[in-house]
């Protein structure tokens, strides 16, 4: 799952973009309101963790630009600004979430998790395709009721074709949703890891979609 | 403290005593005046009848007359010779005429009783003529004409004492109002009192309860404002520290963990750093009013360079420090060295390793001048706009900051009545700030 954290204060930004990924988040960091507006338009991250208090540009000002440009991932604001108020202002302008500093890593990550969830119209916390069940937030897969391993990678794989179930995305936007800034990607990657994920749960489970990529099929 | 008596009662006591005081001088004044003209009327009175006496002893036969009053008596004498008298008069002279006189009053005591009496002479005739009256006839008209006067007034007295109280008290009903308006409010309730019709006696204390109602708010206001401050700045670095310790205690691999922990120790001692300036800030709200005098800037400024110098030489930093030999400036040593340090120690933590930080101080045209220029990466003009705003800081210093040193220099440079100006620095490219004081 790859988030956008807009977060200008270097401590605790440096510890946010650590503790997310310890939980299995990719994470591009940015310090001002003008980048995260940019990079919220260029890239299509699962969901933002915004503080308000920006530089350049506030981060409300990002929210409302952003919601009117018609882009509709989840976005968390994650600010010092505790009053009533400010906290409806926040929810107004278009926010998911509104959670003030200072907050529990593990909470973040599962507020993080079930608003990703919600956003892909998935209301329980386990996600299931034919015989595989997916559990987010103990990163978990099981195939038949039986636990199978899988490295981070392949994991993520899984949960972006099972968050979108139904749907084919394409090699790149499975790149995109994968890896974050400076990250290598090989130019086979996303092959290598479908073809291990099919030896490990079956090959009818992602089903290729000739020229275009792939996708799951919705779960009944 | 004993509770003082309300002033209803203290009035309308007060009232009542001037009245009833006023009353008894009136009554003793009109017994006087009463006492003198019954005097002078009672007196011709006896005249008088000695005169019809004189006619009478003319023609009567001498010897005692029956009475038929036992206030007046008479005696008449035909040279040594009682020739007529009453039969309650003595039979000797009631009283002696001085020599030389022949007429005249006495008050004298006969046979326990106080009487008047009138004195004539006939030299021709060697007639002496006495007639007498009792005093105490004069002084029952006296007494029945005081009690005719005081009795009303006695009967009066508590119905007037009822109307001063009736009022006394329909007079300060806007105090009873306005003690009504304040018992119910509610202790949180910090708006102006106002009440319709104030006396012009009572609007004084009202201004005056108002005034201070305000300035309570106000302080009340800034506490609020201050506290809310204070929370907010603190958040940012709690949850630095808390999200670092959190990662730090989920890293299984050293160098992050390491990375996690060093970073969690930078956010305590950001966090310390915050609560020293919050606290400076709110002592600085707190001492409005600050005694000023001549202080010493020169020694100020070296103890603090002193200080200093070693932060900056930990960044590479070029510290640079020029004073003249003596400078005398009007201030407060403390506020100063509060300003002095916060912005110098702004300057060593915004500038980059290897900048170079000067302060220098010029003393004349009545100031003394204190002059910080870097080389630091300076400020945009907006940000020189945006800067002593709540919550501002300038971005991309990578530096953990609040942005509070430069309202603590502020409110320091505002006390102490300086100057305080921010422009570019022409001749190292960075933030130059003049500091300006009065000299002595």
């Amino acid at each position: 799952m790859r988030i956008l954290l807009a977060e200008d204060d270097p401590l605790l930004g440096d510890g946010l973009q650590a503790g997310m990924r310890q939980l299995g988040f990719v994470v591009d960091w940015v310090r001002d309101g003008v980048a995260a507006e940019r990079e919220l338009r260029a890239l299509p991250y699962a969901a933002a963790v915004l503080d308000l208090g920006l530089p350049r540009r506030d981060g409300l000002q990002v929210l409302s630009a952003i919601r009117a440009a018609g882009i509709i991932l989840p976005v968390l604001i994650l600010t010092a600004r505790d009053a009533v108020p400010d906290r409806i202002l926040g929810l107004d302008c278009g926010a998911d979430d509104y959670v003030v500093k200072p907050v529990d890593l593990h909470e973040l990550g599962a507020r993080l998790r079930a608003m990703i969830r919600r956003a892909h119209g998935q209301p329980h916390e386990r996600i299931a395709a034919l015989d595989v069940t997916l559990d987010p937030a103990a990163r978990s897969v099981q195939r038949a009721g039986v636990p199978v391993s899988l490295p981070a990678r392949e994991y993520d794989l899984l949960l972006t074709l099972m968050l979108n179930a139904g749907r084919v995305l394409s090699r790149e936007q499975l790149e995109r949703h994968l890896y974050g800034w400076g990250q290598e990607v090989e130019s086979n990657a996303i092959e290598v890891h479908v073809h291990h994920l099919r030896r490990k749960l079956g090959a009818g489970l992602i089903v290729t979609v000739r020229g275009t990529g792939y996708k799951i099929e919705r779960g009944r | 403290m004993r509770p003082a008596r309300s002033l209803q009662s203290r009035l309308t006591v007060s009232v009542l005593m001037v009245v009833v005081v006023f009353w008894l001088g009136a009554l003793g004044l009109a017994h006087h005046e009463a006492r003198h003209d019954l005097e002078e009327l009672l007196d011709a009175h006896l005249e008088q009848g000695a005169a019809l006496l004189a006619l009478q002893a003319s023609a009567a036969p001498a010897g005692v007359l029956p009475h038929y009053t036992d206030i007046a008596a008479f005696q008449v004498f035909q040279g040594d010779r009682l020739a007529l008298r009453s039969d309650n008069a003595p039979a000797t002279p009631m009283f002696e005429l001085p020599a030389g006189r022949t007429s005249g009053f006495a008050t004298l005591t006969i046979a326990g009783t106080a009487w008047r009496v009138f004195a004539t002479r006939d030299s021709a005739l060697d007639r002496r003529i006495f007639i007498g009256e009792r005093e105490k006839s004069r002084t029952d008209i006296l007494d029945a004409l005081l009690h005719s006067g005081a009795i009303p007034m006695l009967f009066s007295l508590p119905l007037l004492a009822a109307a001063v109280w009736w009022a006394v008290r329909r007079a300060i009903a806007p105090m009873r109002r306005m003690g009504a308006l304040l018992r119910e409010r509610r202790p949180q309730s910090l708006d102006p009192i106002v009440i319709d019709h104030v006396p012009p006696e009572l609007s004084p204390l009202l201004a005056a309860l108002n005034g201070l109602l305000g300035r309570i708010q106000t302080l009340i206001d800034t506490e609020r404002r201050f506290t809310a401050d204070a929370a907010h700045e603190l958040r940012t670095p709690i949850a630095a520290i808390r999200m670092q310790a959190q990662v730090a205690l989920g890293e299984s691999e050293a160098g992050p963990r390491e990375h996690a922990l060093a970073a969690t120790v930078a956010g305590c001692d950001r966090a310390t750093r915050v609560v020293e300036q919050l606290l400076t800030l709110s002592r600085l709200e707190a001492a409005t009013v600050v005694p000023l005098g001549p202080i010493d800037v020169c020694g100020v400024i070296g103890g603090l360079a002193a200080e200093l110098a070693p932060s900056a030489r930990a960044k590479q930093q070029h510290f640079a420090v020029e004073v003249p030999e003596a400078c005398r400036a009007r201030g407060e040593a403390t506020l100063l060295a509060v300003l002095v340090r916060n912005l110098l120690d702004n300057a060593i933590r915004y500038s980059p390793p290897g900048a170079r930080i000067e302060l220098t101080v010029l003393a004349g045209d009545g100031r003394v001048q204190l002059h910080f220029e870097d080389s630091g990466p300076g400020m945009a003009d907006t940000d020189l706009a945006r800067l002593g705003e709540r919550f501002f800081r300038v971005v991309g210093s990578g530096e953990s900051g609040s942005g509070l040193g430069w309202s603590i220099a502020r409110r320091a440079a505002a006390a102490q009545g300086a100057v305080l100006q921010l422009r570019r620095s022409e001749r190292l490219g960075g933030l130059h700030i003049v500091v300006s004081l009065a000299s002595v």
